[in-house]
């Protein structure tokens, strides 16, 4: 899942300055699933903007709506955008896009896109993919070095692993969990397997050829 | 004497750390170079380190070599992708510096340049495997070379590691990736250091055993809680603590690991951080002589 | 009136899906919403739950002291300690709420309805027929309204006053009332008939007889109903010091309870059930119990004593009441016998229909004959209703004979049978308490009302229950389980997200094949944990929802200035004091949990300078597992404000007794 975090209201603020009627526009996929973009996350967006709007002497106009995937054109055609002079996206960067090529209303982002993760529990999400476009999962036990290792490292820890962790002190150091995992999975002989650079161009390949309208990052 | 051939000739062999200036006044560094040069086989030119943004290592190395020093280039990964690391290189064989360590580096997030994005195109096992196909004549993408260098390349590795498995395992990839010689990590404990090389022995590379002289049992103590990989015991924090001159003490521990570990290995690297000057005690009270160049 | 069956009942039979009720609503013959009046309660929200008891109980006063609570026999807490106290919460209710102003129809019927007889059967049906439009007129033999009520149930338990809180409300929907005027005696039914277009006969049971023994003619031998009768329009009766009480019923336990006021020192109840078959409540028999009165079960009267007057009544033993089929079938064992002293007999064994000068065709007991369904009697335009066609049953079964009445009455009447309808719509009560969520249910005692000391008590009519105050009322009501008023999932809106599951402390959403969630209402107890957090505001709990709130909040800060502060407090928080500014207003909620983020910062938009959460304690909360939940909103909405430069808007405070200004429940 696409793991999202609502902006600071300020930026926010910031960016609908001047506008007349605004629809506030949750995702019910994973900007949802991630409790920042909800029907929830709309309405108290909707209540803190208001707040923030009246406080400045500014008047705007709040709508709100959800759609259930902002990244599909279709969910996009069938919204109802009467009379709307702004879109405030509460999806990922992908429903943004979507909604701008889509309605040619301007569209702003009030999340930040994070990572594709995975749930923890409770409003909690890990990295667990970087979409790289080429995926080494299989030699790594399922734990991704690109994306869990602070560095990239696709050959094992760096000096800096600290009694498992990783230097930068937020996480555990991912090559140590894969030598465990492998371990314990008798595929211990996997670890010699020695990664040669990734092909950055993977993911941008995979883009291009699948939708036609992608480009170089 | 060139790395190789000192490695070679089967002397103990002693290099230690010089530090870029943050600045263009290269005068400080180059009489560090003076003060340590008549006692070491080279002197290792640190890659911004600690992600601590400095003058190029590459410009460090030109500027020592002019002087008639023998440097190590150390090159990071976590500044420069593919394109940029094999250009400095060439760019390094060029002015005839041929001992590389090729390490992944520090994350910037630790550095003085926090928001930085990190670069990592390449790590360690990679880059020394980049450094096998120069010197093979092509480039990471299997174009030709006009002039081929000679990289001398060496590696890392942290002989304390927790856990230490995994590390092992990744030394024995730099191996296969062309590491002909090894720097450690500072080591303090001989028996531990020695369980290390039996394990380094089973392959054909040299390991120097990295010392970092100890000034006080704080230093000793804040590197236990903060570096890892390192492990000063706590005999040795506890001496610290009651000598008088703690500099003079951590000078005779350093000493005292070396002559312990000269039948083990094949010389050793001082990382002096900050404190160069205590290098030449070192060498000397481990009873370490060197020629003085002509 | 909609039957109440047990889920597999209603899987077995097939029939189009029934609404599910909580076992107590279930259980309760004119099935009041018990969990939702109880959640007004618990959130010191009085007038909200009488207007809800109302809505199926025009005698919410009378029925929160005397029902027989059938409801509290269903009560899930049951099997876990003891029921709440479901009909208490509804005297609560009574004292401390509002009662609604009268709701006048649109537009008045033509037709008129006559009701002959003002016990809770007439009263419910004469209510609901005025709420329909139709003129009402109740025609009463006695000086005043409420049949047995007044005159057959003791003011100790139900006190004149009481009943005319109920009265005067339903009076107040334009109902006429003719006091002191018999029907078949001062005014011919005939002539009744001719003045309206229906008339409904709910004549209760007014007659009283003694069993047919030996003595009973001898002056000091008394029946129930004239007894109470007297007694109930403040006649002290000499009962002498030794009374002796035949019969084992809440009639006669009220007979003996009576004599016992009127001054005798030594009342006995016999009757012909053992102890564990004796037909009275079990509260009632401890009650009378504890003001001393003595049982002697299984005994049949066989003749009173005495010359000129009453001296004794003698007995044998009863060896069984019932026959192999269940019938009324007394055995004796006439070797066996008894004496007992008394200066007065009083028999309070069964009721008569008195009805025989009515001019109806009657039953072979004396009772209007009359059709169930319909209650249709073959005069036409008469109906009856009530105990005197059905028999002595609880007060809740007249009142629910009663919106029968009026139903079928308007149907015949307006063509109109959506009051039947609805009356007949099936109800299905829930399940048990799962084994895996019962474990995990706290254990609370009922809370204990204070009463009249038994020598107090026995010493006067006064009212022996005092009835709960606001906090116990609200601390009692807490206990409930709040069955089936949980989470409801509106599939369209789910986003399959999970959180519902992460946070739910019974399991009771379940993940099914294919991605979808099912509640189990068996299992939830309306915490509101999931609701809370779902991000697609796809749940939500029965009776509550943003709306509501958003309107409780405007209410809340219409009368207050705009520096208002609005206190959300937990209601699970002990009464206590807490420092506040002088223009705070409170909304008092179940859990903290049911205020959103989005509340709040509603709220100040609507003008309250600060919004305080009040919260309770770990000992007194009642959904531990929200406590984490609250915490993470308070945070949640403490980050908003701060980007808005508004910290100081919003503060999380204890209630805690400490020295200050006292924070009502409601306001």
């Amino acid at each position: 899942m696409v793991v999202v975090t609502a902006k600071q209201l300020d930026e926010i603020v910031h960016m609908l300055a001047g506008r007349r009627r605004v629809l506030l526009l949750g995702c019910n996929t994973c900007a949802a699933v991630a409790l920042a973009g909800g029907d929830r996350e709309v309405e108290t967006m909707i209540q803190a903007l208001q707040l923030a709007i009246s406080r400045r002497g500014m008047t705007v106009e709040f709508v709100g709506g959800v759609l259930q995937r902002q990244c599909e054109p279709e969910y996009v055609e069938a919204m109802d955008a009467e009379d709307i002079d702004a879109i405030l996206s509460l999806g990922c960067g992908a429903g943004v896009a979507m909604l701008a090529a889509q309605t040619g209303i301007p569209v702003y982002p009030a999340l930040d896109t994070l990572f594709i993760g995975a749930a923890q529990g409770l409003g909690s999400w890990r990295a667990e993919c970087s979409a790289c476009g080429s995926c080494v999962l299989g030699e790594t036990a399922g734990i991704c070095p690109v994306t869990r290792c602070a560095k990239g490292i696709l050959n094992g820890p760096c000096g800096g692993v600290n009694d498992g962790e990783c230097e930068l002190g937020d996480r555990p150091c991912a090559w140590v969990e894969i030598h465990e995992r492998l371990e314990s999975q008798g595929r211990g002989a996997s670890f010699a397997h020695e990664n040669p650079p990734k092909d950055d161009s993977a993911g941008e390949m995979y883009q291009w050829d699948l939708s036609a309208k992608g480009g170089s990052r | 004497m060139s790395l190789a051939a000192a490695f070679d000739s089967g002397r103990f062999v002693v290099t230690s750390e010089v530090g870029p200036p943050k600045g263009t006044d290269v005068a400080a560094m180059l009489e560090t170079a003076e003060v340590l040069a008549p006692h070491v086989d080279a002197l290792n030119v640190t890659d911004n380190q600690a992600a601590v943004m400095r003058l190029s290592t590459l410009a460090a190395c030109v500027h020592l070599t002019q002087a008639g020093h023998e440097t190590v280039y150390q090159v990071t990964c976590r500044d420069r992708n593919r394109l940029a690391l094999q250009s400095d290189l060439l760019g390094a064989a060029s002015f005839g510096i041929t001992n590389v360590l090729a390490l992944t580096g520090d994350h910037v997030r630790v550095g003085d340049h926090r928001e930085a994005k990190a670069v990592f195109d390449l790590e360690s096992v990679q880059l020394l495997r980049v450094i096998q196909t120069l010197n093979a004549g092509t480039d990471m993408a299997g174009k030709e070379l006009h002039g081929t260098p000679e990289f001398y390349a060496g590696a890392v590795v942290t002989p304390d590691s927790a856990p230490l498995a995994p590390q092992l395992a990744k030394f024995e990839k730099k191996v296969a990736a062309g590491a002909r010689y090894f720097q450690t990590q500072a080591v303090y404990d001989l028996a531990s250091f020695e369980s290390f090389m039996r394990f380094a022995r089973r392959f054909e590379v040299k390991v120097l055993a990295g010392i970092v002289v100890l000034r006080s049992a704080r230093m000793a103590s804040f590197m236990n809680a903060n570096i890892p990989g390192i492990t000063v015991p706590e005999g040795i924090v506890a001496e610290l603590t009651a000598s008088e001159d703690a500099a003079s003490t951590g000078v005779q521990i350093a000493a005292r690991f070396i002559r312990g570990a000269r039948e083990m290995c094949d010389g050793i690297h001082i990382m002096a951080i900050g404190a160069e000057h205590l290098a030449p005690r070192v060498i000397g009270e481990a009873g370490l002589t060197r020629e003085v160049p002509a | 009136m909609a039957t109440a069956r047990t889920r597999e009942q209603s899987a077995s039979t097939g029939s189009a899906p029934a609404r599910l009720f909580a076992p107590c609503r279930a259980a309760c013959p004119v099935h009041v919403d018990v969990p939702g009046y109880l959640l007004a309660v618990a959130e010191g929200r009085f007038s909200d739950a009488l207007d809800i008891v109302i809505e199926r109980n025009p005698l919410p006063s009378v029925c929160g002291r005397i029902c027989l609570r059938p409801c509290e026999d269903g009560c899930r807490r049951c099997l876990l300690d003891e029921p709440v106290a479901i009909a208490a919460l509804k005297r609560a209710a009574a004292d401390h709420g509002v009662y609604p102003t009268p709701r006048h129809p649109k537009r008045m019927r033509p037709e008129r309805v006559a009701v002959v007889g003002s016990g809770p059967a007439g009263l419910t049906a004469a209510y609901d027929l005025a709420c329909l439009g139709i003129h009402v007129t109740i025609y009463e033999e006695k000086p005043r309204l409420g049949g047995m009520l007044r005159y057959g149930i003791p003011n100790y338990r139900l006190p004149d006053a009481a009943l005319d809180r109920d009265i005067s409300f339903i009076l107040g929907h334009g109902i006429e009332s003719k006091t002191d005027i018999r029907i078949g005696r001062d005014i011919t039914l005939a002539g009744l008939r001719a003045s309206c277009d229906a008339v409904l006969v709910t004549a209760g049971l007014q007659l009283s007889r003694p069993v047919p023994i030996e003595g009973v003619d001898l002056p000091g031998v008394l029946t129930a109903l004239p007894f109470l009768d007297a007694a109930a329009r403040g006649m002290r009766v000499d009962v002498g010091k030794r009374v002796v009480v035949v019969g084992g019923g809440n009639v006669a336990v009220d007979v003996a309870r009576t004599a016992s006021r009127l001054g005798a020192r030594e009342v006995t109840m016999i009757c012909l059930e053992s102890r564990e078959e004796m037909p009275a409540s079990d509260h009632e028999l401890h009650d009378a119990e504890t003001e001393g009165i003595r049982f002697l079960p299984s005994w049949g009267p066989r003749a009173v004593l005495g010359d000129d007057e009453v001296t004794g009544l003698r007995a044998v033993r009863c060896t069984s009441v019932f026959d192999a089929e269940k019938r009324f079938a007394p055995t004796f064992d006439e070797s066996v016998s008894t004496i007992l002293d008394a200066d007065t007999v009083l028999f309070a064994v069964g009721q008569g229909v008195d009805v025989a000068d009515l001019g109806v065709p009657l039953t072979q007991r004396g009772a209007p004959v009359h059709e169930p369904g319909t209650m249709r009697t073959p005069v036409e335009r008469v109906y009856a209703a009530g105990d005197c066609v059905c028999g002595p049953t609880k007060v809740i079964d007249a009142i629910a004979e009663g919106h029968r009445a009026a139903a079928v009455i308007f149907r015949d009447l307006a063509g109109d049978d959506r009051p039947l309808v609805e009356l007949d719509a099936d109800a299905i009560a829930i399940g048990k308490v799962p084994e895996h969520v019962a474990h995990k249910l706290e254990r609370k005692r009922r809370i204990q009302m204070e009463r009249l000391e038994f020598y107090e008590a026995c010493d006067s009519f006064d009212e022996v229950e005092f009835g709960y105050t606001q906090y116990e009322a609200a601390r009692e009501a807490q206990r409930c389980l709040s069955c089936t008023t949980g989470a409801r999932l509106t599939r369209e809106k789910c986003a399959a997200c999970l959180t519902c599951v992460r946070v739910c402390p019974h399991d009771v959403p379940s993940l099914q094949a294919g991605g979808y969630l099912y509640f189990d209402l068996d299992a939830c107890h309306a915490c509101g944990a999931c609701v809370s957090q779902c991000p697609a505001l796809a749940l939500s709990l029965e009776g509550t929802s943003e709306a509501e709130m958003s309107r409780k909040m405007q209410r809340a800060l219409e009368d207050h200035s705009v520096d208002a502060t609005l206190a959300f407090r937990c209601g699970s928080a002990p009464g206590g004091f807490l420092h506040l500014g002088k223009d705070t207003t409170t909304l008092t909620q179940s859990c903290l949990l049911s205020v959103s983020e989005r509340s709040v910062l509603e709220a100040l938009q609507s003008g309250a300078a600060k919004v305080l959460f009040a919260e309770c304690d770990a000992a007194t909360c009642r959904f531990p597992h929200a406590q984490e939940l609250v915490a993470r909103s308070a945070e949640r909405i403490r980050s908003i404000l701060s980007q808005l430069g508004m910290e100081d808007a919003f503060e999380v405070v204890p209630v805690e007794p400490l020295e200050g200004e006292y924070l009502p429940w409601s306001s």
